[in-house]
This record gives structure tokens, sequence and C-alpha cells, in this order.
């Protein structure tokens, strides 16, 4: 048991490494650097050279890469080649944020699907199916972006109860976002919640389909007994693992919604740190990024171990 | 990094936009808000304005590096007509008029400048205004510290021990070579004057001698500026200005529909969004007359484009009607090939028209049965595309063949301009002529995005720029359109209206060239 968690967590940091990696490589190959993107049009060469030689960018690109890894394994991200702040206070203050955005589509989004997965696996080929399992198909197929702008059209301007975007900036305070977060928050969530609610509808159908549950039902236990103490943790089971890969693909959803938004968090700060080069600030939301992702595979595991009597009662090698 | 007012740079990310599929003609947008196109601002409600009141402005960020320092390439622009002055300033016809300099003389000739300041002018900070606070600003922007875009315009004249002041309130430019437009060239927006000594800390504190006060600035983000009582003009009708940071288009239209700001700065509607936006009923459209102008540079550098002839033969290859039509729905002025806009006091009427034989038979003596190269286009500006796409259409009738191909925004302007034989970008209009001749055609210039070099067209900028005699400085610079146009320096199809949106709050807006209207605008009473 232990062992599989500690190989599972060399795992999770190889993975992280190799993120880095892999978007220090995909940077270095855009065209342009922060020093040409700065400059903008009117650079002379000599002022770009000066530039890259200010900025650390005339080193060759692995030293780059191993000087920035050396650092940050002190904990020390560096400073941002635009604005010149610390990255880990700028990063800081965009994940705060998106950490509120995030969280109430984790609470909201999980919760109404669950329940909305348990109603449509419950109900099988009735209405209430139907029509849960229709929305679940036009939320997975519509791109996040369509639906908020449709948000945005329905209770922005028709009807206007939220704010279209959020003016204030980087530094807006919860007073500031709490109007305005339900809107981004509603687009996520009619994604992310469309592949759980589907998988939990369907692990709830088989699980309704095993002998355990049936018995229990023979033995005449209340509905709500049989769902809340045998049905659901075997029905979680499966689903976990589709909400720890949403819980991660939320970090990439999160760009497209919070740009149309104009949300100051994570998303935002990654597309303007990719216009600039802006090497370590995105370096930074790498690493975040592929920790959300490790971390959220490692606790549904964790969670599965927990909710599988198998696994945690190991049959005894005799 | 202002790079949609100089050339644009890539900072934003756009939204590909379909205007090439629009769903209506732009004139019928604007004639639906009662426009008539005759100033350089239509569509924009004017009449009364209520004294007082605060507009909220959406503006696309330069980068977290933006900065109020005039002189910077960083600079957050909508904020620095509001903050400060220059010595003189552009009128919708072109002329030359006051700000911080009451009068200006040039001497016979046409190596010395004498500017009059105003009296009595004060900084937000109460210190007054003086003749070294000028003689500081422009030493400032010529600091290859500064990185200043405009170095390259004043440096061949001026250096920082060129400009004295024999008293308090005179200012005199002793030049290095004659130059007769001379002060046309202080009207760039980089030349805002600043206080003496404040180099270091204007990028923060936004101290200036204009109508509104900073009240709060942070960089890519929001800001506001309050109405200075002290204002040496007119004074503003508004309270204040908050300023917002939005990097999407397509959300800083949404934040105009949803009534949460009063005005797009900087922004080119395409003509679904137009519509869309003249269809709501707290916001409509506004045009400014040929306020962006599209050339297509070739590049002359390039084995495709050394030659003139090839040049000449794309110039007479396209429909610029058609292509005019199909572009931005007639919305604008066709050019005929000429960079200079015909708004312009010194314009000339002339160019190289569509004529497809000419252009075959100009290929052919080369050598050529048929051209094929490709055309560069990018999502930046809704335009680009469309353009490009018409082009290619219209030139196959003689027999050049045009790929189509797209490329980044955010590294168009660092890696396809001034790099590509061929692709189409765009600039505001609003430069003085002097300043648009040279800054983009003369040899070796910062901004010679076709690598223009002729020796004849630079000695008749030089000729141009010596003559004190104005009816023959304009023969002078006409004669070196013509040279321009003949040389196949220049592929201008034509001039675009930008079309902006504006709440129906919003009364007396108005802008031309790289000039906002801080002092009328207001909100309906």
């Amino acid at each position: 048991m232990l062992t599989f968690f500690a190989k599972r967590l060399g795992w999770s940091v190889f993975t992280v490494l190799l993120a880095t990696v892999l978007v220090f490589s995909a940077i270095q190959s855009l065209p342009g650097d922060a020093a040409t993107q700065l400059l903008g049009q009117n650079a002379t060469p000599s002022a770009v050279a000066t530039m890259r030689q200010q900025l650390g960018l005339d080193e060759p690109p692995v030293s780059r890469f191993f000087t920035w890894l050396g650092s940050a394994l002190h904990g020390d991200f560096g400073n941002s080649l635009v604005g010149g702040g610390s990255v880990a206070r700028e990063v800081g203050s965009a994940l705060v944020n998106t950490s509120l955005l995030a969280g109430i589509t984790i609470v909201i989004g999980i919760l109404l699907s669950l329940v909305l997965g348990l109603v449509a696996g419950l109900t099988r080929d009735r209405w209430p199916d139907i029509s849960i399992s229709t929305l679940a198909l036009v939320g997975m197929s519509v791109p996040e972006f369509v639906v908020a702008t449709v948000l945005v059209l329905l209770f922005s301007i028709y009807i206007p109860i939220f704010p279209a975007v959020v003016i204030a900036g980087q530094n807006a305070s919860l007073a500031d976002l709490l109007p305005s977060v339900w809107l981004p928050a509603a687009a996520l969530i009619c994604v992310l919640a469309a592949y759980i609610i589907r998988m939990m509808r369907t692990s709830v159908i088989d699980v309704m389909e095993s002998e355990f549950v049936r018995t229990a039902i023979l033995k005449g236990n209340s509905t709500s007994r049989v769902v809340f103490k045998h049905l659901l943790p075997s029905a979680m089971l499966p689903t976990l693992n589709v909400i720890a890969m949403n819980i991660a693909w939320l970090v990439g959803g999160v760009v497209v919604v919070e740009s149309i938004f104009n949300y100051p968090g994570i998303g935002t700060l990654m597309i303007r740190s990719v216009q600039t080069r802006d090497l370590p600030t995105i370096l930074l939301i790498t690493v975040m990024s592929a920790l959300t992702y490790v971390v959220c595979n490692l606790l549904a595991d964790f969670a599965a171990f927990l909710l599988n009597p198998r696994l945690r009662y190991p049959r005894s090698s005799k | 990094m202002d790079s949609r007012i100089e050339a644009p740079t890539g900072w934003l990310s756009r939204r590909t936009l379909l205007a090439g599929s629009a769903l209506l003609l732009a004139p019928a947008v604007l004639a639906a808000c009662g426009v008539s196109p005759s100033s350089s601002t239509t569509g924009a409600a004017s009449g009364a304005a209520r004294q007082g009141g605060t507009l909220r402005i959406a503006r696309p960020p330069a980068s977290k590096a933006e900065t109020l320092d005039p002189a910077s390439s960083l600079s957050a622009y909508e904020y620095l007509g509001a903050l400060y002055n220059r010595l003189v300033k552009l009128s919708a016809k072109g002329e030359l008029i006051p700000d911080l300099a009451e009068s200006w003389t040039l001497s016979a000739d046409a190596m010395s400048w004498t500017f009059v300041l105003r009296k009595g002018v004060t900084w937000h900070d109460g210190k007054p205004f003086t003749a070294q606070d000028v003689i500081f600003s422009i030493q400032h922007i010529l600091d290859p510290a500064t990185k200043s875009p405009q170095a390259g315009v004043l440096s061949p004249f001026v250096d920082g021990n060129s400009i004295k002041a024999p008293d308090a309130t005179t200012v005199v430019f002793a030049l290095k070579s004659p130059n007769a437009e001379f002060a046309s060239l202080l009207t760039g927006y980089n030349c805002y004057i600043i206080p003496a000594g404040s180099a270091a800390t204007i990028g923060a504190s936004g101290i200036g001698t204009g109508p509104f006060k900073l009240k709060s600035f942070t960089a890519a983000g929001p800001g506001s500026i309050v109405r200075n009582p002290n204002y040496f003009g007119d004074k503003p009708a508004l309270d204040g200005i908050e300023f917002s940071s939005i990097a999407d288009t397509q959300a800083r239209v949404n934040a105009l529909l949803a009534g949460q700001v009063d005005l797009v700065a900087q922004t080119n509607l395409d003509f679904a969004t137009a519509k869309t936006v003249s269809a709501s009923s707290v916001a409509t459209v506004s045009s400014v007359k040929n306020a962006q102008w599209y050339p297509v540079p070739m590049l002359n550098t390039s084995p495709e484009f050394k030659d003139p002839d090839i040049r000449r033969a794309f110039a007479h290859a396209y429909n610029p009607d058609e292509v005019f039509k199909l572009a931005v729905q007639g919305n604008g002025t066709v050019a005929h090939n000429n960079p200079v806009p015909p708004s312009e006091a010194y314009y000339l009427d002339y160019g190289l028209g569509y004529d497809p034989d000419k252009s075959k038979a100009l290929l052919k003596a080369k050598g050529f049965d048929h051209f094929d190269v490709p055309i560069y286009t990018s999502s930046y500006d809704p335009v680009l595309s469309p353009l490009a796409l018409a082009l290619q259409s219209s030139m196959k009738a003689a027999n050049i063949n045009l790929a189509v191909t797209n490329s980044p925004a955010d590294s168009y302007f660092t890696d396809v301009w001034m790099k590509k034989p061929l692709m189409t970008t765009y600039w505001y209009t609003g430069r003085p002529i002097d300043q648009l001749l040279n800054q983009i055609f003369r040899t070796g210039s910062s901004y010679n995005e076709t690598a223009y070099s002729n020796a004849t067209f630079d000695q008749t900028l030089d000729a141009a720029r010596a003559t004190v005699d104005a009816a023959k400085r304009k023969t002078l610079y006409q004669d070196a359109q013509k040279i321009l146009i003949d040389d196949g320096g220049s592929l201008t199809p034509f001039f675009s209206d930008r079309i902006t949106g504006l709440s129906k709050q919003v009364v007396n807006y108005s802008e031309h060239g790289f000039e906002f209207d801080y002092i009328n605008i207001g909100l309906r009473a």
C-alpha cells in the first residue's frame, strides 16, 4: 500500500518537472522573446541586445532553465521580465482570485452534478433522465466560450442582473469580485457538470443492477437508506476519477472563461504572460497547474482507496 | 505597448473577427444612427453636456510595463492627452494650433524656431511651468535610455544642447538642418511636456499641465483622473474619467452593452459587432473618418519586390473599388496607392489606378507569365484578413497569385512586419505629412516598413523642409508623393473609418488622428 503511494508520488514529481520542461521549450520555440515583445516594433537591434542582457536572455536556454530550476527548488521563482515585480506575489494574487472562481465552480458544480446524475440514474429512461441527459450532452458539446457569451447576453445585457466583465484589475477585492464571479462560474459549471453527470448516471445504473443493492432492497430497507448507505459509496468510486480529471481540466477552461469576463485570475495572467513571453510567470503558472493536476489525481486515488472495501482490506495472502 | 497607435505590435489577443462576412454595409449602420459623413467624427451625439459626471472608458492595456511617461513606447495612451499638454497640437484640418506655446516663429533659413510660452500655467503639483520644463522634456525624448519612438524623428534636427531658454517663457530650437515643418513634429503623442527632472518619477506620478489630474493608476489595470481646477484652457465638462483595462475586444464590447463602461477606446469594431452595438438600447456607434490607413508593404529588399516594375505591376493589378467594398464595405476612402490621407493640406490627388493589362505587360517584360507570392495577415485587426482575401481575388485577373498566410497576432509585428515580402498592416492616420513621409518612406528610417530607399525622394523631402515659402513647400511635398507612387513605393488600397462604440449617454465625443477632445466630452444633460 505504502509502496503504491510512494510510486504515485514519484510519478507526480516527475510529471510536474516534465510539464515545466515542455512549457519552457514551447515558449522558447515561439517567435520573439520578452525583449522583442516589450520593445515592440520600434526596437533597434542594439536596444533589443541590451534588453536581452538586462533580462539575462542572452544565456543559452538550457543553462537558463537549470538556473531557474535551481532557484525554484529553493522556493525562489524570480521576478517578472515585464513588470519586474515578484512572480510569486503576482501569481499568488491571481491564484487567490481564481481559487474563488474555481471553489464556487467545484462546490456547486459537483453537488449539482452528483444530484442530477443520481436522479438520472434512478429514473432511467423516464422523463427526468431524458431531460438531464440531453442537457448534459448539450453541455458537453458546446464550447465554454459560447456558453459564456450566451450567459453574458442573457444575464448582463438582456436582463442586467450580473456584470458582463470585471472592471477592477488584478488587485480586485472580494467585494469587487463577488457580484462578477457567478457568470464565469456558471459557464465553467455547464461544461464541468456534463461529464460528471454522465459518469454518475452510468455508475448509478450499474450499481442498481448489482446483487448487493438488490439484496438491500429485498431486505425491505427504505429507498433513502439504500441510496445513501449502499448505492452512493459504490457509485461514487468511478465518478471520483472523472471529478478529479475535470477539476484538473478547469485549469484550462479557466483561461478561456477568465479572458471573456476579464476576470483577474491565473487564466488572464497566463494569456498576458505568453503574449509578452514572460517566462518566469509562465513557469510558475505551469508548476501550479501541474501541481493541481497531480494533487487532484492523488486525492482521487486516495479517496478511491477509502471508499473501496477491497482496497482497504486487502486479502491476506495465505 | 501602445501598438495600435504606432505600428501595431500585437499585444492583444483578438478573437478572429469575421469582418469579411459582415452582415450589412457599414454606412447602413451609421445611417441607422443618423450619421452624415461630414466631420471627422460622426455618429456621436452632440449638444449640451451636463456639468460634472464621471465617464467610464475601457481600454486595451499595453502590458505590465505600462507607464505614464509620454515619451515611452509603453505609455498608457488614453491618459496622455488628459494629463499633459504639448507645445502645439493639430486641428481637425491638420493645422498647427497653440497648446503650451502661444505663438512660434521660424527664421528665414528654417534653421531656428522660437516658441513663446503661455504665462501663468502651473503643474498639477502647483509648481509654475517654465521653459526649463520644455527643454527637459525634449532632452528626455532624445535620451537613448528612454527608448522613445520619437527620438528618431527629432534627432536629425535637435540634440540635447541645441535647445535654449533666453527667459522663462521663451524656448529657442537651433536646428542641425533646416526644417520649415519642425513644429509639426512636436505634435506627436510622445511629445507631451513633463516637469523638469521628472524622468524617474513621471511614469507613476502623471504630473502634467493638462485638464485632468491623476487620482490613481495601475499598470495594465484600472485608474482614474479628476478635473484640474487650475487648467489654463476651457474647463472640462466632466468631473472625472475612470479607466479600466480590458484586453479582450469582445469583453470590452460586452462591458459597453452591459452598461459597465461608456466608451471603448482603441477599438475598431468589425461590422457584425458594430451592428450589434447600434441595435443596443444603451449604446451606439460612432465613426472617425479615415482614421485608419491600411497599407500593404512590399519589402523592397526582398527578391520579389526589389524591382520597381514588379511593384508597379502590383499597384496596377487590383481594382481598388472592389477591394475597398469587399474589405471595409466602402467605409472610408479609396486611396489609389497614395499613403497621404486626402484630408491632409498637402495631399496630391494622384495615384496608380487599376490596369490589369498594364500589370501583365510589366510582369511579362520581366519574364513572368504569372507571379506567385505569399501575403501574410493576422487576426490583429478585423480588416487585415478581409483585405488580404480581397487583394487575392482582385489580382487573379493580372495573373498574380497571392497565397494568404495567417500568422499569430502576438508576434505579427516582431516576426512578419519588415521581414516578409508582402503583408497587410495598418496605422492610425494623423501624423503630419513631413513625419509620415520621412518616418515611413525615408531611407533607413525607423518605421520604413517597405525598406524603401530612393535618393531623389529623400532629397525632395530635404528641399521641402528647407523651404520657408509655404506654397513652394507644398509643391515639393506633392513632388515627393508623386515620386513615391510612381516608384511603386506604396501599395495603399484605402483609408478606413474607425467605428467605435459608446454609450447613448455620451455627448460631444470627438477624435481625429491622435487628438481626443477631453474638454467637451460629457454626459447627457
